[in-house]
């Protein structure tokens, strides 16, 4: 009987504006804050109960005037009031399409197109009308037979339907009576209630055993009012299903009515939170209580313990019903159903799902049910941000995360629980008691991957620079330490596949990762403790030992490229980030990646250029200088370094990509803690640009066809050139380029003390793992390549120079000096000859001076300007006749290697002072 | 100086295409030492490195000789001062002049140039306006580098009767230079210089030289060459590029231009055919379209700046060649006497 006054409020509230409705339900809102659901969502519903009812009851007023005017004849008054309800129920379309179009509508408009025709027919009452009401007349009667087109159906039906009609001329004899002051909506609702009155008792088999808890609740005397209010709160739910299936039953003469009446019964629950979301402040603030209701929720459960959880039940289940897995899955169905629905307020159907959850445990139910609610509440964890580009709140994370840990639990727990996403709904066993295992639907690895995307989603979104950032970063060792358990499970249990897929994801999170710990090892197998060692070998086995074995197995399992050319890219970049280089570089050359990368996904080609950042700097670090160039050339020569490691994007493309596109982007972003730091990228190109690109510079400088090696290097330099006023270097650039110029005199203490000092040291070169070591490599470097550039520079000025001066003025060994000059020499870039009794270079003196340097380019460009002109020729001719063009042409040519030969000869005679580049030239000639 | 006079004054250069035998009005210019010492003075003091120094110069036209009596510097220009009024500036100071008696009469302009560098297009357009407005008028180019060699550099060009036709009427065109047969040879005259002194100043200058040391001299006996030629190179490449780049583009204009020749042609063939078949079926023959709005001719290249670019080339090659000459024979002299040694 409780559900059956529970109904009768719920049309009370409906006829009534407000007033009663607090008083009649004040003592259940009393009652319910002792109890689990909140009454902050009584509060939410109350109002958008009213919200709802503001919208019909505008209807109502605006059709009763128009059912004055239309008593009175005033037709201008008929005609406005109209097209207000015109416009009024569209405002109110939303509660429409729930629900269909009221009844009260329909009726009022089949209603007035009689009357109207009626007043159409009636020619001696037109004639009587005054001018304005006759037009009002046409207008109106134009109006309603185009409006009433899109409700044909509804309005044949409700013309049909002789119960509505009858109560149709009841309501007339009321407001003919003279009782028009009472709402035909009111009236409406009576007749609802009433058949609402007759059905019940009619399908109570049907109603479901809904109904029976609610009876046998009733007469549970000790919690009957609380239970009132619950019913009524869950009753939107279960009616619907209820409902649905009690129409086919009824007869169908009823079905409309009833369907309608159920309509409007059961929407209730859905468009509270249709106007939830319009009304957007109160929604704020339901919100918020919400959020306070679900921390109170938590602590409070666990003190009370099993009696009030019994309680509760009836809020799913009513009280008494024998809760068993079929009536469980029942419920969950239920409740996913209205996932992914318009209406549906994710937040509580959460917490439904949380109480389902509960209640499962309560009831001894099994682990199989409890793992597939498991599924479905972190399901829809993830469904609670509508959009993809939004990021979890904090408290969802957290819940999400405790979730999946449970879930993990229950599974390490018990063996004999089956998933898969291939058991279809049908085959699943949840039931206990079989002695087979449980089959559940569902996959804990999609769940896991998609709560590390939403991790990256939470630390994209974050500030870095903030304390937040730092907290949410906390949690990565959870995320890593589920990866891990998945990782075990799934060893046992999962596909090679899954098992490629978890590992990759596990790779995902270490590559990025110095291995202090083995690095420290490394470091003390020279000379540290042994029982620190002893310490420290027991944490665990290396990350590099781990990536080897994570990958390997990917390298020889995985069958889709992708996960295999991750894998791939994750372990270069983990071996270059351990100055690995020659593993990092011979995978790199073995994969074949440099080839087809293009062809990949954007995020595989971030990594793809992560990696081979990586793989620079590394080589850097182990002083290949030319490698390193190579390998960051690529990156920085674009000069989008940041767009192109997904570490930010560029303002300037702005107007060439749309929001869509933005948003795209900004998906692709990498972390914060994963960035690699731009700046020592940048300075690592440049300090190995530099060390190329000088001697270079100064072995071919009257070389006209000199190519640079970096034109990155060379704008820097440029614009430090360009600059008005030199002061001492502020930022990394000037720097590099101030030690550039330094270098070019072959003066190597400026250049090092350029590149190596304090502010470098702190902006860059601290920021390696093997700081000194680096730093004496780089004074090794750059000691080697000033020697050289002086070499170049200067030798034109000295007859012969000893090694030993050198040596003191480069510090570097004689053996080394040897060295250099021997390759020097033997590139043919130094013309001289080392002349070993004592121990000097003797330069030969063929560099051509500065001006002959000058008359060969003349030269030159003297050729190219007679070619040149040569064509001119040719094309005059070849206007008049092509015959002899080709001719002289030909002549001309044949005359060429003659001209040449000439000037080679002249340069042998020289005594082969020419340069590489000389010499190329002249072979590519021939 | 006065004895060095001579030496500059003769016409070396091709450029200067026989000054007097053409219908010139001016055929010899006598110059005031006093206008020289004026113009030396005026770039020690304002001219530093490449920076060029101008000035007007007076004087009077006597039958066909012009002569210059005086001048003076146009005052350099700064950015504060963007309304000064040049033309104002010239009436005031020959209005001054005037006071004090001396020659008003406009007769050309001086320019000082970097190691013969000054074949461009704004002395071409200045020296044309002057010359347009005063027939007689003349500039004198004055070369500091080479007068610091040791020999007064000074040189008095005009526009050629061609050149100035070409100018009057702004025909640049291939066609139209073609027509009048200019070549970079022939764009400029030069007239012979005489510097003229009065007898008493060349007794001063006698008196001078006799207590003149011999150390004063030596810088004419220089032999380092090398830099000075470095120099010069390094401008006549830059020119032989420019050069080069005209060339291509001029290149690339005869070809499109035969191109489209090619099309039109075509286009006229077909179009006769059709006629004959029209009129082979009796059909009138199709109307008279105009060609050149179907095939618009591409803009032929200007080619003064061309000239002038040549004009220039050629003038770098006979510094060269003077200066190697030169070099070349004191080299041989020094060898001689160390050899004598």
């Amino acid at each position: 009987m409780s559900r059956f006054f529970a109904t009768g409020s719920d049309s009370e509230s409906e006829e009534s504006s407000s007033g009663d409705e607090i008083t009649s339900k004040a003592p259940g809102t009393n009652f319910k804050q002792s109890l689990l659901l909140s009454d902050d969502e009584e509060d939410t519903k109350r109002v958008v109960r009213s919200a709802k009812d503001k919208r019909f009851e505008e209807l109502t007023n605006l059709i009763k005037t128009i059912r004055n005017a239309m008593k009175i004849r005033d037709m201008s008054k008929c005609l406005e009031e109209f097209e207000q309800l015109c416009r009024a129920f569209l405002k109110s379309k939303n509660i429409v399409d729930k629900e269909g179009v009221p009844q009260f509508y329909i009726r009022l408009l089949a209603d007035l197109e009689d009357y109207l025709n009626q007043l159409w027919e009636d020619k001696e009452g037109k004639k009587k009308m005054n001018k304005n009401n006759a037009k009002a007349l046409s207008t109106l009667r134009q109006k309603i037979r185009k409006y009433n087109r899109d409700f044909e159906t509804e309005i044949a039906a409700y013309k049909e339907n002789p119960q509505e009609s009858a109560d149709e001329e009841e309501e007339k004899e009321q407001e003919d009576s003279g009782s028009s002051s009472e709402s035909e909506d009111d009236g409406g609702e009576e007749v609802s209630a009433k058949s609402f009155l007759k059905k019940k008792p009619e399908g109570p088999s049907e109603a479901s055993k809904f109904l029976k808890g609610a009876k046998g609740s009733g007469d549970e005397s000790s919690s009957s009012d609380d239970d009132d209010d619950d019913d009524e709160d869950w009753g939107g739910d279960t009616e619907e299903s209820g409902s649905e299936s009690s129409d086919d039953e009824e007869g169908k003469s009823k079905s409309l009515a009833t369907a309608f009446l159920k309509k409007a019964g059961t929407d209730k629950g859905s468009i509270k939170k249709v106007e939830k979301k319009k009304k957007q402040k109160k929604e704020r603030a339901g919100e918020l209580q919400e959020g306070e209701g679900d921390d109170e929720d938590g602590p409070w459960e666990k003190v009370k313990g099993g009696v009030p959880l019994v309680k509760e039940k009836p809020k799913m289940f009513a009280k008494g019903t024998e809760i068993n897995i079929p009536v469980v899955v029942k419920k969950l169905n239920e409740i996913l159903q209205a996932r992914g629905k318009k209406g549906t307020d994710r937040a509580a159907q959460i917490e439904l799902l949380h109480a389902l959850a509960i209640i499962a445990g309560e009831n001894n139910l099994g682990q199989g049910i409890l793992v597939k609610i498991k599924f479905n509440i972190i399901a829809s964890l993830y469904d609670y941000n509508p959009n993809l580009a939004a990021f979890m709140k904090a408290d969802m994370w957290k819940k999400c995360l405790d979730c999946i840990d449970e879930l993990l639990d229950i599974l390490f727990e018990n063996n004999n629980i089956f998933i898969g996403e291939n058991i279809a709904e049908d085959s699943e066993n949840l039931n206990i008691s079989d002695q087979q295992p449980f089959r559940v639907r569902g996959c804990v690895l999609t769940l896991v991957e998609r709560m590390d995307e939403e991790f990256t989603k939470i630390m994209q979104n974050t500030d870095p620079h903030s304390q937040e950032y730092v907290d949410n970063l906390k949690d990565e060792g959870r995320v890593c330490g589920i990866i891990d358990r998945l990782l075990s499970y799934l060893e046992n249990k999962g596909s090679t596949e899954e098992i490629c897929r978890v590992y990759l994801r596990r790779i995902m999170h270490t590559y990025y990762k110095f291995d202090y710990k083995a690095h420290r090892r490394s470091l003390g197998l020279q000379g540290e403790t042994k029982s620190e060692q002893d310490q420290e070998e027991s944490e665990g086995e290396d990350s590099a030992v781990i990536m080897d074995r994570l990958c390997k197995f990917i390298y020889a399992k995985d069958r889709t490229d992708r996960i295999r050319t991750c894998a791939i890219l994750c372990h270069i970049y983990h071996h270059a980030l351990h100055s690995r280089w020659y593993q990092a570089r011979d995978l790199m050359l073995m994969s074949h990646l440099q080839d087809n990368i293009q062809h990949a996904d954007p995020p595989v080609q971030i990594l793809y250029n992560r990696t081979m950042v990586q793989l620079g700097i590394c080589a850097f670090r182990q002083g290949m200088i030319k490698d390193a160039h190579n390998a960051l050339l690529d990156i920085q020569s674009s000069g989008r370094a940041k767009e192109l490691l997904g570490q930010g994007l560029l303002m300037r493309n702005m107007q060439e990509r749309n929001a869509e596109q933005e948003k795209i982007e900004k998906r692709r972003q990498v972390p914060f803690h994963m960035h690699i730091n731009l700046e020592l990228l940048e300075c690592v190109y440049l300090v190995s640009a530099m060390l190329l690109e000088i001697p270079y510079m100064a072995a071919h400088e009257f070389d006209a066809r000199r190519r640079m090696i970096s034109k990155q290097f060379h704008h820097q330099l440029r614009v430090g050139e360009r600059q008005p006023l030199l002061g001492p270097p502020e930022s990394m650039r000037e720097h590099v380029v101030a030690a550039s110029k330094a270098m070019k005199m072959g003066d190597w203490r400026t250049c090092h003390s350029f590149i190596i000092n304090e502010k470098m040291n702190s902006k860059v070169w601290d920021l390696f793992p093997e700081t000194q070591r680096v730093r004496e490599m780089l004074v090794r470097k750059i000691q080697e390549e000033s020697l050289r550039t002086y070499l170049f520079t200067y030798s034109s000025v000295y007859d012969s120079i000893s090694m030993q001066t050198l040596s003191e003025m480069f510090e570097l060994e004689i053996p080394t000096v040897h060295s250099i000059i021997s390759k020097m020499i033997i590139n043919e870039e130094l013309m001289a000859s080392l002349d070993q009794p004592t121990q000097t270079v003797v330069m030969h003196r063929t560099e051509p001076t500065s001006l002959q340097n000058m008359a060969l380019q003349l030269a030159e460009k003297l050729g190219s300007l007679v070619e040149n002109n040569e064509r001119i020729f040719d094309l005059k001719q070849g206007v008049y006749g092509g015959y002899f063009n080709r001719d002289q042409k030909g002549g001309y040519q044949q005359k060429q290697p003659y001209q040449r030969d000439q000037k080679g000869g002249y340069q042998q005679k020289q005594g082969g002072y020419q340069r590489g580049g000389y010499r190329n030239q002249n072979q590519s000639n021939y | 100086m006065a004895t060095r006079k001579e030496s500059s004054s003769s016409p070396s250069a091709p450029m200067a295409s026989t000054g007097g035998t053409l219908d010139s009005p001016v055929k010899q210019i006598q110059i005031e030492g006093l206008v020289v010492l004026k113009i030396i003075k005026h770039y020690q003091e304002e001219g530093q490195g490449s920076e060029v120094v101008q000035g007007v110069l007076l004087g009077l036209v006597v039958e066909d000789r012009l002569e210059i009596t005086n001048c003076f510097p146009f005052p350099q220009h700064t950015e504060d001062d963007a309304d000064f009024d040049e033309v104002q500036y010239q009436m005031e100071m020959m209005r001054s002049l005037r006071h004090v008696n001396i020659d008003h009469l406009h007769v050309g302009w001086y320019q000082s140039t970097f190691y013969g560098s000054f074949v461009s297009r704004a002395l071409l357009d200045s020296q044309f306006s002057y010359q347009h407005a005063i027939e007689e008028s003349v500039v004198l180019i004055y070369d500091p580098i080479k007068t610091a060699q040791g020999s007064l550099s000074l040189k008095a060009y005009r526009l050629t009767p061609k050149l100035m036709e070409i100018c009057k009427e702004k025909d640049f065109t291939p066609e139209g230079l073609k027509k009048a047969s200019v070549g970079f040879e022939n764009m400029f005259e030069e007239v012979p210089i005489v510097i003229k002194n009065s007898h008493l100043i060349s007794v001063l200058l006698w008196d001078l030289e006799d207590k003149s040391t011999v150390s004063d001299k030596h810088e004419l006996l220089n032999l380092s060459s090398s830099n000075h030629l470095e120099k010069s190179l390094q401008l006549l490449m830059d020119r032989v590029d420019d050069l080069n780049q005209d060339i291509v583009k001029y290149n690339t204009y005869s070809r499109n231009l035969s191109k489209q020749q090619q099309q039109k042609h075509q286009y006229l063939q077909r179009r006769q055919q059709e006629n004959v078949q029209r009129q082979s079926r009796g059909e009138p023959p199709l109307p008279e379209e105009d060609l050149t709005k179907l095939f618009k001719p591409p803009l032929p290249p200007p080619r003064m700046d061309t000239l002038l670019i040549a004009g220039q080339v050629n003038n770098y090659c006979q510094n060269v060649k003077e200066f190697t000459s030169q070099n070349l024979g004191k080299l041989f002299m020094a060898e001689a006497l160390q050899g004598h040694n």
